[in-house]
């Protein structure tokens, strides 16, 4: 059978801030002998900034990344939840209208480009879950992480609406506790892991956004969690970076790691500490990784 | 088939039971049977002091929202059956982000103020001539007249969580009720006082109210059409309209999202520079975004063509 390929998308985010994010990823995509192309002419998905600002503008030019995946022959694969939803919302909207399809091919007609409408946009933690499997991927683990509990934080963007996702049931997601119990380790079970971490009001309301990270990282910790795992790049950006905000906010140490999904994939199958970046967080994962994998 | 009802419980006016508790109730239960059925069946035959509202049975009244295994939905328009098969349990709550008068009954008294301060009503100006409406005038506000003011958004919302001040969506989708309509005079007033602090800009985009509104109402894609419309009328002073702008440009100049940028443009100088602590912090990290200047997507003569045939479309509506 011929490898699992995908047009890799690993969104804005990744490819700077949280650059650790789409390192791991290659890597574990590697061991696990995943193909990963490149876009090298992908633009932004817009993060919904685009869809408040001119839902037409918006629509094509996430066809136009469509198309560069369509010309590739692959579907796209992404490592951002924000990007998926925002792909994926535009994607149903020009499937399900045959008419919409055709005024947004108008526009990239003017970029000599043109959509079929034929691709279809996956989150890695589907890939994992669905296309390469959960019994595939505890066979490869190496370090099983049976001392570790995690939080799984789905976020919003892998989740809903559902109506353009519709892998997970948003009442009662599993893709991610499945994942975590592959590597061996306990899922942890809160209220909070299907809510928001405010990402998108940080530079708008910041109040909000960093009393919402807080509670949520209260929330996972007070049901005996070690450290969160989540499959999106916005989410650990403020579940870890505004992770000390949050405690001078709500006037309490809080002090759980983060990591991406990947990074935690890439544990138990063995790679090290700094090939996937631990040291970029700012909260350590240092203490409770300890002797374990250190 | 019996099966047990845990209902979250409190009366603050009574002194044994002001502190909230579970009280289970086990109910026999057949097909097609509604949660709202069950109730009425546990307040007919085991416990008359169990309080909840409830009206037309139908879903169409709004009045008996409340929190089903964990998520704002109608009792009356969800079974019992399907519930316990996908969460092997029945979990009642009252419904979130409201404070409970009594088991299942919430002030609505916020919601209906939220509401108040859109302006709930047509306001044409004075002496306008006639307006015909078209079936596509009234497409373009859609679904947003099919609240039924339940409040199950609100009770979903994120931001209204963390944020008891925010207008919240129930209140935005009936806002674009009025703000699309071909007969509405104010719009632009209307627009100018929904940019306010704790106003549309807001909203977290977690999907929970679209998500979950039990008529279809979509209150997020009101709430987008809301913010693309102030924007068009150059409503764009306060930071979540200068976020979504430079989001525009940002992806014309680079085909990116320009973090740095962003944030300056966002905030403005003043506010950037308090960022400055922080974003040292990231660069102890090798996080802090630089601004992007010559990290150029590929072909970006294409963005830009897009930019150009939806300017000139626009020009021209």
């Amino acid at each position: 059978m011929p490898p699992l390929t995908y047009a890799y998308y690993p969104g804005c985010a990744s490819q700077h801030m949280t650059k650790e994010a789409s390192d791991s990823t290659r890597l574990v995509a590697k061991a696990l002998g995943i193909v990963l192309r490149d876009m090298p002419k992908a633009n932004c998905c817009g993060a919904g900034l685009l869809t408040d600002y001119d839902y037409e503008l918006y629509l094509a030019l996430n066809a136009r990344i469509f198309a560069e995946a369509e010309a590739m022959g692959h579907d796209i694969m992404t490592i951002c939840s924000t990007c998926l939803m925002v792909m994926s919302t535009a994607n149903r909207d020009l499937k399900s209208d045959p008419a919409r399809l055709e005024k947004t091919n108008a526009i990239l007609k003017k970029a000599g480009l043109h959509y079929s409408g034929k691709v279809k946009v996956k989150q890695f933690l589907w890939v994992l879950a669905e296309d390469y499997g959960l019994e595939e991927l505890k066979g490869e683990v190496v370090k099983p992480l049976d001392w570790l509990k995690v939080a799984p934080f789905y976020g919003c963007h892998s989740l809903r609406p559902s109506d353009a996702l519709g892998v997970d049931d948003p009442m009662k997601p599993s893709s991610l506790d499945e994942v975590i119990k592959a590597l061996g380790a306990e899922a942890v079970n809160y209220k909070g892991k299907t809510k928001c971490c405010g990402f998108q009001v940080d530079l708008v309301t910041e109040d909000t956004a960093v009393r919402m990270t807080g509670t949520r990282l209260l929330d996972g910790k007070s049901k005996g969690a070690d450290c969160f795992v989540t499959p999106c790049p916005f989410c650990h950006v403020n579940l870890d970076n505004y992770q000390g905000m949050a405690e001078k906010k709500l006037s309490t140490k809080i002090d759980v790691p983060v990591f991406h999904l990947a990074q935690l994939v890439g544990l138990a199958l063995g790679l090290s500490p700094d090939a996937i970046g631990l040291s970029r967080h700012l909260v350590s994962p240092e203490k409770i990784l300890g002797e374990k994998i250190l | 088939m019996k099966i047990k009802f845990r209902i979250k419980r409190c009366d603050p006016m009574s002194r044994e039971t002001c502190e909230p508790f579970v009280q289970g109730y086990d109910v026999e239960v057949t097909e097609g049977m509604t949660i709202l059925d069950a109730l009425l069946k546990i307040a007919d035959e085991q416990d008359p002091s169990l309080s909840f509202r409830k009206s037309c049975r139908s879903a169409i009244c709004g009045s008996c929202a409340m929190t089903i295994n964990g998520f704002s939905r109608l009792a009356c328009a969800t079974q019992v059956m399907p519930e316990v098969k996908k969460f092997g349990e029945m979990e009642i709550e009252p419904l979130p982000n409201h404070t409970v008068l009594k088991d299942l009954v919430v002030d609505m008294n916020p919601f209906w103020e939220k509401l108040e301060k859109i302006t709930p009503y047509l306001t044409p100006k004075e002496g306008a001539e006639k307006v015909c409406v078209l079936p596509e005038d009234l497409e373009a506000i859609g679904k947003s007249q099919q609240c039924i003011m339940c409040g199950c958004c609100n009770g979903e919302c994120n931001a209204l969580e963390i944020d008891k001040r925010y207008i919240a969506p129930a209140a935005l989708a009936k806002a674009w009720r009025f703000v699309g309509d071909v007969r509405e005079g104010n719009a632009r007033r209307r627009l100018d006082k929904l940019s306010d602090e704790h106003g549309m800009w807001d909203c977290v985009r977690c999907v929970h109210c679209t998500q979950y509104c039990p008529k279809g109402v979509a209150p997020l894609k009101a709430i987008e059409l809301l913010r693309s419309a102030a924007m068009k009328e150059g409503i764009t002073d306060n930071h979540g309209a200068k976020h979504a702008v430079a989001m525009a440009e940002s992806v014309k100049r680079v085909g990116r999202l320009d973090e740095a940028a962003m944030t300056f443009k966002t905030l403005g100088f003043l506010k950037s520079l308090g960022m400055i602590p922080f974003g040292l912090k990231m660069e102890l990290h090798g996080k802090m975004p630089l601004p992007l200047v010559f990290a150029q997507i590929n072909d970006i003569a294409e963005v830009r063509a897009i930019y150009e045939a939806c300017e000139r479309k626009k020009g021209k509506g």
